[in-house]
């Protein structure tokens, strides 16, 4: 019996039988969604339920709003104010994720880092993200800068809890064999430091995702003149309940979207070698 | 020419004396042993000759190149398939990747190690397979000095005789000094040249054998005997504190 036959054939069957299952996960991934889609449209049957008692004006229900933000879409208005949040979202948590994790690990690495920054991490994610909101505008008016600054600001804490608790419990036993192996400090940070740390950072991400979406909507809706959270002031001035309800709707779809196409996925392929029961 | 000198070698834990006045040689290409009670520090000894720990006194010197060693827990990167942690020793040797894959699917095979297991992560495998992808993983690289502690510890018998074939083919061909921990008296007999027996509170070599018959001309019956021997020897049976064998006569 040969094992690592180096003939092209050899190369080509791993090859497509890689493919093979990559799109069997895919599709495994993508059935697998059919309990969290029933579980979605149980809570929409409790929404049209909800409505039907309170009546359009306080409670719109699900066909209403969706039927809203249909048109929302299709007049050109969403999708602009869409994107304009989606982007303050996402500048600020990409600041947020890049600090907090090189920071953080960084201080998982020193005792006295960690002493030092527990408190300040405690104070930083008791503040709420509104007086950070207040300061901002103070501080940067109504521009682009507040809501980014706010994003961040509230997500930075939990990046950084995640990556110093990642850093500081890496296992002395691993790190030892790469002693003995004499591995370079690239190959060790690579190969035994940092899928351990990641570990523990995609669940940090993955809970600043849903915070930031949720900051960047109120710090809209208070402080600035576009994006989804001011279409949400402007239709509750208006009392456009049902257009209120398909912004939210909008909001949550993009969440939703990113977390469930994105960061999952991208979780359960780098979180292959943990126990299954573990997820 | 002596490769590995140990001399007056002491280690403390805290006020703790786990290692003391410990001298030990290792010749290119010979194996040691080292058999001793839990706790008497073997483990200590080996976590400083592969250059883990200071010792608190005494002077270590080798000028043995490339160390593999095999530690008493497999320790191996959870999140890497067998194969890929047979491979990782290699990185430090600068063998390009190809290479490298190639050398560990070839170990992994002579490890008793299917395709299909090749490709499993460690927590897929059992105590005994993930022991043979460690010792895998320090063979590959070819090492000149071989640390191993109690390394088949955990596997059956028939898999132990095999492995002792692939370790013995190893050292034959590669020269690889040998230094190992065994709890198994037969296991020193059947491979070693040398045979130092440890007692503990605090570390120290109390006596050495030496195994005057060549490995190949060891068969199961004088294996057998020797270790029967060897187990009536009043320093065998003080370190593991066993009453003494009685003198023949009495």
């Amino acid at each position: 019996m040969t094992y690592g036959s180096d003939a092209p054939a050899g190369w080509m069957a791993a090859a497509s039988r890689r493919l093979a299952g990559g799109a069997g996960a895919v599709l495994a991934y993508l059935w697998s969604g059919w309990g969290a889609v029933a579980s979605l449209l149980l809570f929409c049957a409790l929404w049209e339920w909800g409505g039907q008692y309170y009546g359009p004006l306080i409670l719109p229900g699900p066909l209403a709003t969706f039927q809203r933000l249909g048109d929302l879409l299709a007049s050109g208005l969403a999708a602009p104010e869409l994107w304009i949040s989606a982007r303050r979202t996402l500048t600020g948590l990409g600041a947020a994720v890049l600090a907090g994790s090189v920071l953080g690990m960084l201080a998982g690495r020193s005792l006295t880092a960690a002493l030092v920054s527990r408190p300040l991490v405690t104070l930083l994610l008791g503040m709420p993200p509104i007086a950070w909101l207040v300061l901002a505008m103070l501080w940067f008016g109504m521009g682009d800068a507040t809501p980014v600054f706010t994003v961040a600001v509230a997500c930075f804490p939990i990046v950084f809890a995640g990556a110093m608790q990642g850093a500081r419990t890496l296992d002395g036993q691993l790190t030892d064999v790469a002693r003995v192996y004499r591995l370079s400090w690239w190959t060790t940070l690579l190969d035994v430091h940092l899928p351990h740390v990641v570990s523990y950072l995609l669940p940090a991400w993955i809970t600043a995702l849903g915070i930031s979406w949720k900051v960047v909507v109120m710090a809209e809706l208070l402080a600035a003149s576009d994006g989804a959270g001011a279409a949400l002031a402007v239709s509750r001035a208006q009392l456009d309940m049902a257009g209120s309800m398909g912004w939210i709707v909008a909001v949550l779809g993009l969440l939703l979207g990113i977390e469930y196409l994105l960061l999952e996925p991208l979780k359960r392929t780098i979180e292959r070698w943990r126990a299954a029961d573990a997820s | 020419m002596t490769a590995l000198a140990i001399r007056r070698l002491g280690h403390r834990y805290g006020l703790t004396s786990v290692l003391s006045g410990v001298d030990l040689d290792l010749r290119a290409g010979e194996t040691l042993a080292l058999v001793g009670p839990s706790g008497c520090g073997k483990s200590t000894l080996l976590h400083v000759v592969a250059g883990l720990l200071e010792p608190s006194e005494g002077r270590v010197r080798s000028t043995f190149r490339g160390i593999g060693c095999v530690f008493q827990q497999p320790r191996l990167m959870p999140w890497k398939h067998a194969v890929d942690n047979i491979a990782l020793g290699m990185k430090a040797l600068r063998v390009p990747a190809a290479a490298r894959r190639r050398r560990a699917l070839d170990w992994a095979a002579r490890m008793g190690l299917s395709a299909e297991d090749g490709r499993k992560y460690p927590h897929e495998l059992s105590g005994g397979m993930q022991s043979r992808v460690a010792l895998g993983r320090a063979l590959a690289v070819a090492p000149e000095l071989l640390l191993l502690d109690e390394p088949f510890a955990a596997l059956d018998v028939g898999l132990k005789l095999e492995l002792y074939a692939v370790l013995r083919e190893q050292v034959e061909r590669g020269g690889s000094a040998v230094l190992m921990i065994t709890h198994d008296l037969m296991e020193a007999v059947r491979l070693a040249d040398r045979i130092a027996v440890m007692a503990s509170g605090p570390g120290r070599v109390l006596h050495e054998f030496a195994v005057e018959r060549p490995r190949a001309a060891r068969d199961e019956a004088w294996i057998h005997r020797t270790t029967a021997d060897l187990m009536g020897m009043p320093p065998v049976r003080e370190c593991f504190g066993l009453v003494p064998v009685p003198e023949a006569g009495t």
